[in-house]
């Protein structure tokens, strides 16, 4: 594990070294999300300034639902980018032989050959709106409370990641698994705001199938003191840690079925 | 004579003709953009319903009203407002393709806006799955009378033919940066709120409708799906055409002079 930790940091530096040849490319991509993400909160903005909550949530509500989403994303967006590129750039290329012939896991060396700085602004984005959303919202701030926050963010981060990695073992099969991972990611955006608001089905579906809504719902609506079970509140990390469990099996199971170009 | 226009014809229709199997190729994206736009459609839909929970209008919009506008604005947007001029800019100049393309005996920037138009009426053929399922969830609804139908089509090309020099004079910085894409998701970004993609414009306060109106995005969506969806009387069309009609001579000639003096940048990597 240490070994590991220490072997992250060297790819990083490494990493680092490269962005910082190009300084202007590494600006413009920490803050692209952040125009990004600006049109949908400033729409949000526009619009619930003129009605006084949404459906019972308050606006400040909906920053700290939107806010642990997108910072959770972040983590996803920052360390395990690399799954999207899996079949472009390492299975079709053949690069991927690479990871199998080192002694370190490939999946380990997989996430850490490419730290993706277009993540950032999406951190940055995640952390103002919880910060901007926390002295407006009915929660007393305890010690606590702060670590239940950040317990909760890791979690959503490693559904995401999760989630990615077992769309994107597609990629041994199919050589463009973009499509495949987007599919599933996409449903995140439901988690962006209360699940309250949707038809039963899609809080169903966020809940059980594609557990999104561990990432920002229920541990927002724990803190809030809504009506959810608290169950629910608490069951973040245990998924995130099941759904990992489970989705490295499928990478293992993806793995024995590599073959590479043979070049 | 005839010869020479069949012979034009001819050669911008090949340029056209490239669009669709382009898109053809990619299919299995088609349908991925499909179901990631469904997911918007019904994430909309849903905040749009809470937002008027306890709300009979909002700057003057029912729910029904609202409703109906976003569903078009999400159905028409692609066509709307993807010109593909940023992108096949960037393209050209990366991988050294623009030597040949400015080599080519013909109008650059009339081979580029023939295939605009033709990647536009391709967005369109591909927004009809999601026309089918927002129909069959949502029920939207489409104006009878023909002259809103003219009046839409008529303002919709004009918008994206405004667009489409906009997008030209910022294609133009590339020959001096070489690199568009921090551009590209700038102006992607700011396209997308004051499109009026997310938001209708008279929902907004004063002050961004301003800017909303300055810039041209909400020509080539706002005012087109507005007609379309009701929201602007049929009766403004003359008035819309107009600002479209004065920013096209503007917009058409600046591009024009830019780029004959930015293209004596150009650099042509790897030629």
């Amino acid at each position: 594990m240490v070994r590991y930790l220490g072997l992250y940091g060297d790819f990083l530096r490494q990493r680092f070294k490269i962005l910082m040849e190009y300084r202007v490319n590494f600006l413009i991509g920490s803050t692209s999300t952040i125009f990004m993400q600006g049109a949908s909160i400033l729409a949000i903005w526009v619009v619930m300034r003129q009605v006084p909550d949404l459906n019972g949530w308050t606006l400040s509500e909906i920053w700290l639902i939107y806010g642990l989403l997108t910072l959770s994303k972040s983590i996803n967006h920052m360390f395990a980018d690399n799954l999207w590129t899996l079949g472009q750039s390492y299975v079709r290329t053949g690069l991927f032989d690479r990871f199998l012939v080192r002694p370190i896991d490939p999946l380990f060396h997989l996430l850490a050959d490419r730290f993706c700085h277009d993540g950032i602004g999406n951190f940055i984005i995640g952390l103002v709106l919880v910060l901007t959303a926390a002295p407006s919202v009915a929660i007393v701030w305890t010690i606590p409370k702060i670590v239940y926050l950040v317990i909760a963010v890791v979690s959503g981060g490693l559904i995401f990641i999760s989630l990615n990695l077992i769309t994107g073992v597609s990629a041994f099969w199919v050589m463009d698994s973009v499509p495949v991972i987007r599919v599933v990611f996409e449903t995140h955006e439901f988690a962006k705001f209360p699940l309250a608001i949707y038809p039963q089905a899609i809080g169903i579906l966020l809940t059980w199938l594609i557990p999104y809504g561990f990432a920002s719902f229920y541990p927002a609506s724990y803190l809030l003191g809504r009506d959810i079970t608290p169950l629910l509140g608490w069951a973040g990390p245990l998924v995130a840690v099941v759904l990992f469990a489970l989705s490295y099996r499928i990478w293992l199971f993806g793995l024995r079925h590599y073959s590479g170009t043979g070049s | 004579m005839i010869r020479t226009l069949r012979r034009t014809v001819s050669i911008y229709g090949t340029f056209a003709a490239m669009v669709p199997k382009m898109f053809l190729a990619y299919s299995i994206w088609v349908w991925m953009q499909f179901f990631v736009q469904c997911i918007s459609l019904v994430i909309f839909v849903a905040f749009w319903k809470a937002v008027y929970a306890g709300q009979a209008t909002i700057g003057g919009l029912s729910l029904t009203q609202t409703l109906n506008y976003i569903i078009l604005a999400q159905i028409f947007l692609p066509s709307a407002q993807s010109t593909n001029v940023l992108f096949s800019f960037g393209k050209m100049l990366r991988d050294g393709q623009v030597g040949i393309e400015l080599l080519r005996p013909l109008d650059f920037q009339a081979a580029n806006y023939v295939s605009n138009l033709s990647w536009m009426f391709i967005s369109f053929l591909t927004q009809i799955p999601l026309a089918v399922f927002a129909w069959i969830l949502f029920r939207f609804q489409l104006p009878a009378d023909p002259l809103v139908w003219l009046a839409f089509i008529v303002t919709l090309v004009l918008g994206n033919a405004v667009l489409f020099f906009f997008d030209w004079l910022l294609g133009c910085l590339a020959f001096y940066t070489t690199e568009v894409w921090g551009l590209t998701v700038l102006r992607f970004g700011i396209a997308t709120f004051f499109s009026g993609a997310l938001v209708p414009l008279v929902m907004m306060p004063g002050w961004l409708q301003a800017i909303a109106n300055i810039l041209p995005f909400a020509q080539a969506l706002y005012m087109p799906v507005g007609l379309l969806s009701g929201i602007l009387p049929v009766s403004d069309a003359p008035s819309i055409w107009f600002v479209q009609l004065g920013s096209l001579v503007l917009l058409g000639v600046l591009s024009r002079i830019v780029f004959r003096i930015s293209v004596r940048r150009v650099t042509v990597q790897g030629g």
